[in-house]
């Protein structure tokens, strides 16, 4: 099994790398190489800090038109990590307005409820359905690991899971070979560990 | 329904792990020593998150302390926070590239603005942890920079706006009056303070049993509980805290689901 994580520049990819070997994945791979992504079985694309910056490390690297052609064309499964899944919409507005990669039809906006306290932080329920591929095996509601101060908005039906925080946000998506989480699975526990072995197995 | 975490420190100093006693440390053990008595993996599955402070008095050094982390989160699959001494943008690059989550920002957040906002900006809000260390001197709360060393001109509820001024993403509260003493958390402070905050709180200093930990998750306004004791929590003593407070039907996060 070779698992590519997208390198560009961005984040603590350690902890996701020591999931991924502790659930046997024999070659965990890091690039932002062309050939090196397209040779993958599977590709995450992970991601820590300010949409904008990642945008321009992705364009600098060329990344935006090789996750083109290997990921919407050629169909490599893809999982989008917090601030690597935001990446996957059109835009965000943090740090002004950014155009995202936009493989699905969402929107990246600030938590705006003057009520909550923001960043959203810890563990919260996902609302989930076990009959889609990331949540086989689970049942209805799971514990996840958040800290993100922006969340998607979308009006497609991508297959959205739901968690609650001063009302219903856009916890996980699956559509096709692309999924997303808003949430960090390598910092969830056996909860995550059990969701990237549905990545593994089943995308 | 947002969970709320429990929390260990472990604090360090030039490769030791030490009880701290109102800031004076005691030795404990290396790695090696956390790693038999703790069995260090298996109990960070009854943690929500670890935080690693660098508390050593003398001049600390990033890149030792920051194998210390590399080394402490293969196969510890919870957030990982780490700080004590950063001073610049590659110390905290060092940590975050070393298994590091999220820093822990102190003395900076006084002498270098400049560097927070830079941290901030590539990093995110998210990912940075504000810590706060006060003291009472004769019935004023005080708050202190350089391992409570030095006094700062605002008082708490000043100094607290002022950081949350710089876009921080969490406050971790310490109480030197209290820490390492197992007396529990000081209320009276975190009652004062807690109402106002725009950003989640995580309190240390004090606690020593799970009751302890327990009063701490049922204030409203906090967020996390943090305990460095690591005398009162010594082998199974963390689990069984865990164990004991989801019994009481405390808001924490569930993993029973076996892998």
């Amino acid at each position: 099994m070779k698992i590519v994580i997208v390198d560009y520049g961005m984040g603590n990819i350690k902890s996701l790398v020591s999931t991924l070997q502790y659930l046997g994945a024999d070659d965990v791979l890091l690039s932002s190489e062309y050939d090196i992504l397209k040779s993958a079985d599977k590709i995450i694309l992970p991601g820590v800090g300010s949409f904008a910056k990642a945008m321009s490390q992705i364009k600098q690297k060329k990344l935006d038109v090789s996750l083109q052609d290997i990921i919407v064309k050629h169909k490599k499964p893809l999982l989008g990590i917090c601030l690597g899944m935001q990446l996957l919409g059109r835009s965000s507005s943090e740090d002004g307005q950014n155009a995202g990669l936009g493989f699905v039809k969402g929107d990246v906006v600030k938590f705006d409820n003057s009520n909550l306290k923001v960043p959203h932080v810890g563990f919260n329920q996902v609302k989930i359905n076990s009959n889609l591929k990331l949540y086989a095996g689970f049942s209805n509601a799971v514990d996840f690991y958040f800290t993100h101060s922006y969340k998607m908005v979308t009006d497609e039906v991508i297959n959205q899971s739901y968690c609650d925080y001063g009302g219903d946000f856009v916890a996980s998506f699956e559509t096709g070979h692309i999924a997303g989480v808003q949430f960090h699975p390598e910092l969830s526990q056996h909860n995550g560990l059990n969701l990237f072995r549905n990545f593994i197995d089943r995308f | 329904m947002l969970r709320k975490r429990i929390i260990f420190t472990l604090i360090h100093s030039q490769g030791f792990f030490m009880q701290s006693r109102n800031f004076r440390l005691q030795k404990v053990g290396n790695l090696n020593w956390l790693e038999k008595n703790y069995q260090f993996q298996k109990i960070a599955f009854s943690l929500d998150e670890l935080i690693v402070l660098d508390a050593t008095k003398t001049q600390k050094s990033i890149t030792e302390f920051a194998a210390i982390i590399s080394n402490l989160v293969t196969h510890v699959f919870i957030p990982i926070a780490a700080g004590g001494g950063i001073r610049s943008f590659e110390d905290a690059e060092l940590l975050f590239n070393s298994g590091a989550d999220k820093i822990v920002l102190n003395s900076v957040l006084v002498e270098d603005v400049h560097l927070v906002k830079r941290l901030i900006q590539n990093y995110g809000s998210q990912s940075i942890v504000a810590s706060i260390d006060y003291k009472y001197n004769q019935g004023v709360c005080d708050v202190y920079i350089h391992d409570g060393n030095t006094k700062i001109d605002l008082s708490l509820e000043e100094y607290i706006q002022y950081v949350e001024s710089l876009h921080i993403g969490e406050i971790y509260l310490n109480s030197i009056d209290r820490d390492g003493t197992g007396f529990g958390y000081d209320f009276d402070t975190i009652q004062r303070i807690e109402k106002n905050l725009k950003v989640p709180l995580i309190i240390a200093g004090g606690a020593g049993n799970e009751n302890h930990l327990l009063e701490g998750l049922s204030s409203i306004d906090v967020s996390a509980v943090a305990t460095a004791n690591l005398f009162n929590f010594i082998g199974d003593g963390l689990p069984k805290a865990r164990e004991k407070i989801l019994e009481s039907g405390e808001n924490l996060a569930n993993w029973n689901l076996l892998y």
